[in-house]
């Protein structure tokens, strides 16, 4: 189950698999067991995206190159097509938070708050 | 009555924030004539007041709060060792919480004449006794509201009908961007206020009065989160297209740089995403969520067809479709949802979305070759964007070779007016336009076997204006 549904959202982002992205979502994995299990892999998929995504985009740092910036993006938004099929409306909106904390930290020159640990009490959202 | 909530972000520990304005916001977004709006703080650190808004008096409001309740003045509530079920991110805020004591949580303000009543020196305030954090109140809006206003009224603008409340998208817009860290809001009120078509919240509000549940304001908040996606997809092509300019202003990220631009391009992704959940009707979310994925998917498609420019006609169909068609399909096909339109109707505009999204892309592309659209000539040509103009002319007998062979080598000002002069004096731009109202006509066959509550007429004129435009 977990494994197709890993094939089939991987599409276009294949090479993130093997480049952080599997050990970013299992990680995830051990922070969704309060969720339906139907759910978890996909909201342990999204919460790895985003992670990766933002690194990609180099949001907080240096800025991406354009195809990378690119990659970043459709990250976050396959991450929020994840999450609108799968999440209740609290986590989707604790994730959009999340992402908006991020960049305006980063819009602002603040130190960026961790991806890491805004998108596990996203997680947690009720 | 109207329920909502107002989100806001504080930036210090102690803050007076000033939400008059943005209260006289929601007053006039309402409609509201006479009543009151009920405030309530949902949150035990964060309490409300009225009071003048003079910065050394807010000073000495905030040494009284000290005084009465100084920080770490030995308050029970932060012996955590002694509390049962203490979070683990639970804050040391005892004094915060009795501070909040001092102040009230809930406030009621009369509206008369469309707006608060207020004393010359009186400003509402949320009061920030934790802060930095997110925040949240509860409204509620009880009392008389105006009608909305016919086709000629009320802001909607000339020939458009009631549903289209432009002023309601405007009002939204502003009000989403007074809330936003000065950093991120600022850009993008650049974006916002330099105008644009509006075509996507125009679709959202036209279609969102389809079906039988028919909200305005709900509308208008979908169609306002719509246009801030995007914006937000528009300041991230910017830096990857490296234009300096977007509606005769600097880009994001021309003016701010390309670590802004990404930051600001993601704030207002997010927040569009938020809003759109906030909603509520899981329809609408997958439906913009998945046309979000398409325009990302796609523009990673554009930037890689540039190794092979122009393209041929199937590629430049496939990136249209995502890049631009799948948000006006998206906003047609989210309206109806709103609304609770019978899936056919949903379907059908959805089809008429994407078939009109790529008619107005390529009424687009023939712009770039118009002198008289006000935007300077040949762009597309100078970032190698795909444009199905340069496409027809390469396949051209007599221009085609010698265009190929200008888009292969550096475009310099004069190449990029011998490859305009070509497309010129070819028949692409004569093709375009026929494809283009051949789609447009495509889309108004799917508006002819639904029942669109009278709004036929105005989707059919929308699609036809798309293509039949100079700028």
């Amino acid at each position: 189950m977990s494994v197709q549904l890993i094939d089939r959202e991987l599409d276009r982002l294949e090479s993130l698999w093997d480049d952080g992205l599997s050990e970013t979502y299992r990680s995830y994995m051990e922070a969704v067991g309060a969720h339906e299990p139907d759910a978890q892999p996909k909201l342990a998929l999204a919460a790895a995206l985003v992670e990766i995504g933002v690194r990609l985009q180099g949001l907080g740092g240096r800025a991406a190159a354009p195809p990378t910036l690119l990659m970043g993006d459709l990250c976050l938004a396959r991450s929020s097509r994840l999450l609108a099929g799968a999440a209740s409306q609290a986590v989707q909106v604790a994730f959009a938070q999340a992402i908006e904390d991020m960049s305006s930290a980063a819009a602002s020159g603040a130190a960026a708050p961790a991806p890491r640990a805004l998108l596990l009490n996203a997680l947690k959202a009720r | 009555m109207i329920g909502k909530r107002l989100r806001f972000e504080t930036k210090r520990e102690t803050e007076f924030v000033d939400i008059t304005d943005l209260l006289r916001q929601e007053v006039r977004l309402a409609g509201m004539r006479m009543g009151r709006l009920h405030l309530q703080s949902l949150h035990t650190t964060l309490g409300l007041a009225v009071n003048e808004n003079e910065p050394l008096l807010l000073r000495d409001f905030a040494k009284m709060l000290e005084r009465f309740a100084p920080v770490g003045a030995g308050y029970e509530h932060d012996d955590f060792a002694r509390r049962v079920d203490v979070a683990l991110d639970e804050p040391v805020n005892g004094h915060a919480h009795v501070r909040q004591l001092l102040l009230t949580g809930f406030a009621t303000l009369l509206v008369e004449e469309g707006d608060l009543v207020l004393g010359r020196w009186q400003s509402i305030f949320a009061v920030e006794l934790d802060g930095p954090r997110h925040r949240e109140l509860a409204l509620q809006l009880d009392g008389d509201f105006s009608p909305l206003p016919r086709a000629s009224g009320g802001g909607s603008g000339r020939g458009w009908p009631a549903a289209v409340r432009s002023d309601l998208v405007e009002l939204e817009l502003t009000r989403q961007l007074l809330v936003d860290p000065e950093p991120v809001s600022t850009p993008m009120r650049r974006l916002v206020e330099a105008g644009g078509k509006r075509l996507r919240p125009k679709l959202v509000q036209l279609t969102a009065a389809i079906g039988p549940r028919q909200e305005p304001l709900r509308a208008a908040a979908l169609a306002a989160a719509v246009e801030l996606l995007h914006n937000a997809t528009l300041i991230h092509d910017d830096y990857v297209d490296e234009s300096t300019h977007r509606r005769g202003r600097p880009t994001v990220a021309a003016a701010e740089g390309p670590e802004r631009a990404i930051a600001v391009g993601d704030y207002y992704f997010a927040k569009a995403t938020r809003l759109i959940a906030e909603i509520g009707n899981r329809d609408v979310t997958s439906t913009i969520s998945e046309a979000l994925e398409a325009i990302c998917a796609s523009q990673i498609d554009d930037v890689a067809l540039r190794g092979a420019f122009p393209g041929d006609h199937d590629s430049y169909l496939r990136v249209v479709r995502g890049k631009t068609a799948a948000l006006f399909a998206a906003a047609c096909a989210s309206g109806a949802q709103l609304s609770d339109a019978g899936p056919e109707i949903v379907e059908a505009l959805r089809r008429y979305g994407d078939l009109l999204g790529i008619a107005f892309q390529m009424a687009d592309d023939m712009v770039d070759f118009s002198p008289s659209s006000g935007k300077p000539v040949g762009l597309d040509i100078r970032q190698r964007v795909l444009s199905l103009p340069l496409i027809y002319a390469a396949e051209d007998r007599t221009v085609g070779p010698e265009v190929r062979r200008l888009l292969a080598g550096t475009l310099g000002d004069a190449e990029v007016g011998r490859v305009t002069d070509l497309v010129n004096a070819s028949d692409a731009l004569q093709r375009v336009r026929v494809e283009a109202q051949a789609l447009v006509d495509a889309a108004v066959h799917e508006l002819e076997t639904i029942e669109l509550d009278g709004l036929r007429p105005t989707l059919i004129g929308l699609a036809r204006s798309a293509v039949d435009r100079n700028a």
